[in-house]
């Protein structure tokens, strides 16, 4: 056996040094939240979303890099559990990433403490039949609940190099790199049924793994126990809420939005583009375009820049930080019952709640469900009810100057209003939910490096989005304005915004504001309220409609690409007579009640 | 000498009570897809379970896997309690 071995590695190890027609591919495979996407940004130096929740990555990704003396495609892709049988979409974009020549080389990563599962899943790559190399990740967290691989040993049985690492530091990363060009093909015995690669799986690891009761991980065990049980787990949720809403809507939305706006462009930046503008440019409308009351600069780039960018950034930090402490998926648990109502599961939480920080981003994320059904009802509730972080950082910077009680009252109606068209479509629409099964992530502390990371992308990539979105929509405003053709909006929404909503006439423009983009929508409402114009029932009304309103731009073109042109146009025919009879309900019910706020 | 089992002592996932222990009996194929899916996760016989929590749904440690469930998939999973095993002769 050793012997083989070693005439296979001779017999592999020219095969780098070969010329191609094309780069060598390397695809990292294995199962959800082991680290593959930690491997892939320290192979390629781009960096890929990390995460503690799996179903961060739903797409494949490449990238290049240098392995020895060649130049390699590494391919990222969605962890999977299983490669056969009925698959998740995901699933099945990593089984075709794996087939044929989009792959020469399958670099499994695996969980350390997981042996048994990842064996599972290896039994399956190798029926691809291509070199292969197994990357015991995580080695540093196995032996602190006391388990240790004989890696030696699992190299022998398997016929292939296995490394260990502990990938989110770089160790065993040089050894991976060696063990490249040693890749082979797995002398796997050939199991066609799950139950035979079980117990092919059990026994080769009861052979190569020695599991101590040792665990030194007391702390995060402890709050991996407290975050899911109900007594001390809705306290906790509150309190991440809390925490949410004091950093995101009081820190972000009014300390930051009164520094960057009244101070850094109020007294800065407009006064002194208007006073260049007077200076350097002659002609009136052009100035106007510039710094008028829509223009670029006091509009365009005082919306995106002073009110929004605060809000996201600060919600995009603490977001992450819920990402990498593996909180969110433990919200499943609480959330599978009240899901399972609109024909989802507890799995659903998940795009749900990464629709608070992008619902173009959460669409695809639905991927990850099991059935069209789940996916199609996940994607009209993205797009019906769940705020985006822009939006979200307004309507606590709006409502929470004004009551708790206003923001109960949208929060209330916007949960109610999906929990409603989630039970109806689950009656309405064809097909089945898929059951309830979901790992739950262990509770890791967020490493400061990786947060900065992605939330200096994040941050990066909605300004690269999003401003320029903003400046298009001021143009569009400023054309609108100069043709005349604002007054005849406002006089055409007059029936359903004034006398329907019971909203200010200049409301109709910020809800043209709002197809553009929900959050440019949701600045335009944050300047009105601040300015005294809005009265609290006008404000609750009127970001109600906002926020169940038609998703923006980017988020329909998701839905389209995801799910169809049919079926995206389908959302929108109930999204947009959902949203304005919400807000007409809404308005005449706290009429009539006599609620101020 | 062959290994049995003491068959009342067999019982479902779901039937658990919190803290229970022991190992994966068998995993019985009722919905379509669901058992493989549960192997997948390496919920196979002879793996060791503690049942973590029961409510709202119950949540239970595999080997090193924790997962959460409905009820209706843990009701397939037949777990052999821990220190149950007699040796017949």
């Amino acid at each position: 056996m050793a012997c083989h071995i070693v005439r296979e590695r001779l017999a592999a190890r020219p095969r780098l040094l070969t010329l191609r027609s094309r780069p060598l591919r390397i695809a990292l495979a294995g199962q959800p939240n082991v680290g593959k996407s930690v491997v892939f940004g320290h192979l390629t130096g781009r960096y890929a979303t990390v995460s503690n929740y799996p179903g961060t990555t739903v797409s494949v990704t490449t990238g290049r890099s240098l392995i020895g003396a060649e130049v390699c495609d590494v391919i990222d892709t969605p962890g999977v559990n299983t490669l056969e049988g009925a698959v998740s979409e995901d699933e099945r974009i990593t089984r075709e990433a794996l087939e044929g020549d989009r792959s020469d080389l399958i670099v499994q990563v695996a969980d350390a403490r997981n042996v048994r599962r990842a064996l599972m899943l290896t039994s399956q790559i190798a029926a691809f039949d291509k070199p292969m190399v197994l990357a015991l990740n995580m080695v540093d967290e196995a032996l602190a609940r006391g388990i240790v691989v004989d890696a030696p040993a699992l190299e022998a049985a398997l016929g292939v190099p296995v490394v260990e690492m502990v990938a989110v530091e770089g160790r065993g990363l040089p050894e991976l790199r060696d063990a490249l060009a040693r890749a082979t093909r797995p002398h796997v015995p050939a199991l066609q049924r799950a139950g035979d690669r079980a117990v092919w799986a059990h026994e080769l690891t009861t052979r190569v793994r020695r599991v101590s009761a040792l665990s030194l991980a007391r702390i995060p065990e402890a709050l991996a126990r407290a975050t899911r049980q109900p007594a001390t787990g809705l306290p906790i949720l509150v309190a991440v809420l809390y925490a949410l809403y004091l950093f995101v809507g009081v820190f972000g939305a009014q300390t930051l939005v009164r520094l960057l706006e009244d101070d850094v462009f109020g007294r800065g930046v407009n006064p002194a583009a208007t006073w260049l503008a007077f200076r350097l440019v002659p002609v009136p409308w052009v100035r106007d375009f510039l710094v008028g009351q829509y223009g670029l600069v006091t509009m365009g780039l005082t919306y995106s820049i002073a009110i929004v960018l605060p809000v996201v950034a600060t919600f995009f930090l603490i977001f992450g930080f819920l990402e990498d402490s593996g909180y969110i998926p433990r919200l499943a648990v609480f959330g599978d019952r009240l899901f399972r109502v609109m024909g989802l599961n507890g799995k659903a939480v998940l795009p749900m709640v990464l629709g608070l920080g992008c619902d173009t981003m959460a669409t695809m994320t639905t991927r990850i469900l099991g059935t069209p059904k789940e996916r199609l009802i996940a994607t009209l509730l993205l797009a019906l009810g769940v705020p985006c972080s822009a939006q979200l950082a307004t309507i606590m910077g709006i409502l929470g100057g004004i009551s708790f009680a206003a923001l109960g009252t949208l929060f209330g109606v916007v949960v109610g209003q999906m929990i409603l068209v989630g039970w109806l479509a689950s009656r309405v629409l064809k097909g089945e939910r898929s059951e309830f099964i979901l790992e739950l992530p262990p509770i890791r502390w967020p490493r400061p490096g990786n947060l900065l990371t992605k939330t200096r992308l994040r941050v990066w990539w909605y300004l690269g989005e999003a401003v320029p979105l903003f400046l298009a929509g001021t143009v569009l405003l400023f054309a609108l304005d100069r043709a005349g053709l604002l007054g005849v909006i406002a006089a055409a929404g007059r029936p359903i915004v004034t006398n329907l909503l019971g909203l200010p006439e200049s409301a109709s423009q910020i809800f043209v504001m709002g197809f553009l983009r929900r959050d440019y929508g949701a600045a335009g409402l944050f300047e009105l309220a601040r300015s005294g114009q809005l009265t609290g029932v006008q404000a609750v009304v009127a970001l109600t409609v906002m926020t169940l309103f038609v998703p923006c731009v980017a988020n329909f073109l998701m839905m389209v690409r995801e799910r169809g042109l049919k079926t995206g146009l389908a959302i929108l025919g109930v999204v947009t007579p959902v949203a304005l009879l919400t807000g007409a309900g809404l308005n005449y019910v706290l009429h009539a009640c006599g609620i101020r706020f | 000498m062959r290994v049995a089992f003491d068959s009342d002592r067999v019982q479902p996932l779901s039937s658990l009570a919190e803290g229970a222990s022991g190992e994966v009996a068998e995993v019985v194929a009722r919905a379509s897809g669901r058992a493989d899916r549960l192997l997948s996760f390496g919920v196979t016989p002879g793996a060791r379970i503690t049942v973590l929590q029961t409510f709202p749904g119950i949540v239970f440690l595999c080997d090193q896997t924790e997962l959460a469930v409905e009820r209706g998939v843990a009701a397939d999973v037949l777990v052999r309690l821990r220190g149950t095993r007699t040796w017949c002769r």
